[in-house]
């Protein structure tokens, strides 16, 4: 099942969801299905592990990263580039901003409320329950009230991405599948896709989801481990 | 309870609760401030209290305070921040007060930068604050790790009325790692009825109990220095920590790396065995004590020719190793300081250029 999607997308969630090893993986998924694709790194929060980290493998791929100016790249400071109201009136076929966390992230959104006005956009929440507050249906739909208020949109939908790094199970990708579906069913919100990590991905039934599945390859590593190159091939 | 996956920063907050530590005071700084974020929420759900300080000075001795009244107590900082507890540290010290300080370092020196560093080496583990008092300085590579001590710093605190300062760097805090947390701590009975301002009523003795760092006999204060003397002595024999590596092969190079590097070392030192290189590692848990008899051991070794520091400083480390192998082999440096932390290539470079 592709992951049909295109025009403006904005990927937010809790601290640590994994807003943005999910922007990065679904930036090369609709690169590789053909698609010209620009992503922002907005996380005006928090300095470590950004989108930021990857722009150099994205670049290879013909994705373009709009990030602060160079010499703010380690700032933490709320530096908004002018140019992301830009790509925004003038989007790609698929735009994509990735989020801070929480509402405190999110309320970058309400800056670029001008520009955002009138266009068709898609919200998506990035969903861990082996993150602490977002464990239970409650705790994410606390979240999605809080950053709908901050940013003052309406979240579409839910982005599944059940994982423990590393040490993620095959058990823990149904059991993750299992609560992001029930929490779609309570809040009414779209399963737009789970994901499943490339190592994982072999022992993984995709029959067993109702929704498309996005491959992570994972770039946002510590130093003593490597990301997986992402070579431009196609699927 | 299953793992749950948590920033460095968030688990050593929820770490204290386990340990029992409902009092915590801080002042937020990059790369600390999930410690407060995470527990502004928590803390009340638990019936404990954060009280964030006009600045970091007033942090330490809010410190002080609460912990002269028999508080479990905690705090987190950066380290400009724990430069500016440093006042506070020498007093809680001298005091022999329990509390429990995390560092999560980032460049410096100055302001620096808000990346990654072991620069507060010397500050944590030589001083800081004034006088001749020490820390017991346990040094976490994992978050788990990080888990694991804070809810042994507590007990450790106690069990020296003294503090103890978790040194983590920036990535401890910021990195997401899969934790599981022990069963809440058991809390030991404590002697805090013999010293602590707790009141005396509940102490069912007429002994009045004084915390205090103000010694103005000569004499007496000499004894008082002493007696710190022989509490960090037996930290010595009883507290040093430490975590070896590759250490049964026949190594001639022996790298001492402690926190976030080691763990590059630990790569570094696998693709080099794949390569027929062999690197043994002592990786010091606790960095005073620093664990002096496995390096000179591990620096005994017939192969060995050779210890190397590394470190996200300019060789703080050095004269530790140095002091340790005792002028069986020559000790050397390398490390990168601005933020950069060295990648697994470059410690292999490392090892074959000396």
């Amino acid at each position: 099942m592709e992951i049909d999607l295109d025009g403006i997308v904005i990927i937010v969630g809790n601290y640590g969801s994994g807003k943005t090893e999910v922007s990065i993986n679904l930036a090369v998924n609709r690169k590789r299905a053909g698609l010209e694709v620009r992503i922002a790194d907005l996380d005006l929060v928090n300095p470590y592990f950004r989108s930021r980290e990857a722009k150099a493998q994205l670049a290879e791929l013909g994705i373009e990263v709009v990030v602060p100016p160079m010499q703010y790249m380690q700032a933490d400071l709320p530096i908004l580039s002018p140019v992301v109201a830009g790509m925004i009136r003038q989007p790609s076929q698929l735009t994509l901003l990735d989020m801070g966390g929480n509402d405190i992230g999110a309320n970058v959104l309400a800056a670029l409320g001008d520009a955002l006005r009138g266009r068709k956009i898609h919200v998506f929440q990035v969903v861990n329950p082996f993150r602490p507050f977002t464990d239970t249906a409650e705790g994410c739909l606390k979240i999605r009230n809080e950053i709908e208020k901050a940013s003052r949109l309406f979240i579409n939908g839910i982005i599944g991405n059940a994982n423990l790094i590393d040490e993620t199970s095959v058990e823990d990708i149904y059991t993750g599948y299992d609560f992001v579906l029930e929490l779609s069913k309570r809040s009414g919100l779209l399963l737009k896709f789970v994901t499943v990590a490339a190592e994982l991905m072999p022992k993984i039934n995709i029959k067993h989801f109702i929704c498309p599945v996005l491959l992570i390859e994972r770039q946002l590593v510590p130093p003593w481990k490597k990301s997986i190159p992402l070579a431009s091939k196609t699927e | 309870m299953g793992k749950t996956l948590m920033k460095g920063n968030e688990a050593i907050g929820e770490a204290a609760i386990r340990a029992g530590c409902l009092n915590y005071f801080a002042y937020p700084i990059t790369p600390q401030s999930e410690v407060a974020e995470y527990l502004s929420r928590r803390m009340p759900e638990v019936g404990g209290m954060f009280l964030q300080g006009e600045s970091e000075v007033a942090v330490s001795y809010m410190l002080f305070g609460a912990s002269a009244c028999g508080a479990r107590v905690f705090t987190t900082s950066s380290s400009p921040g724990i430069s500016l507890m440093s006042e506070g540290l020498s007093y809680i010290a001298s005091a022999q007060c329990p509390a429990v300080f995390v560092n999560i370092m980032r460049g410096g020196p100055g302001l620096g930068g808000i990346l990654p560093s072991q620069g507060d080496y010397f500050q944590a583990t030589k001083g800081g604050g004034h006088g001749d008092y020490r820390l017991l300085v346990m040094a976490p590579a994992s978050v788990q790790e990080a888990v694991e001590m804070v809810m042994l710093a507590f007990p450790l605190a106690e069990k020296y009325r003294n503090p103890v300062m978790l040194l983590g760097d920036g990535l401890i805090g910021q990195m997401m790692e899969p934790v599981e947390f022990p069963d809440h701590l058991k809390s030991e009975p404590t002697n805090k009825d013999k010293w602590a301002t707790n009141g005396m009523d509940t102490r069912g003795s007429n002994k009045r109990n004084l915390v205090k760092s103000l010694f103005l006999d000569a004499g007496e204060l000499n004894e008082h220095n002493l007696m710190l003397k022989a509490k960090y002595d037996r930290m010595k024999q009883e507290e040093t920590r430490y975590e070896s590596y590759n250490i049964e092969s026949d190594y001639k190079t022996l790298i001492v790396s402690y926190g976030t590097m080691s763990r590059v070392c630990k790569t570094a030192i696998d693709n080099m065995k794949d390569k027929g290189i062999e690197v043994g590692m002592i990786r010091p848990q606790t960095l005073f004590p620093f664990p002096e008899k496995a390096v000179y051991e591990a620096a005994s070794k017939e192969s060995c020719k050779i210890a190397l520091s590394i470190e996200m400083s300019m060789g703080q480390m050095v004269e530790d190793v140095e002091r340790s192998v005792k002028g069986k082999l020559p000790v050397r440096w390398y490390g990168k300081c601005g933020g950069d932390v060295p990648t697994p290539e470059e410690v292999v470079e490392a090892v074959k250029s000396f």
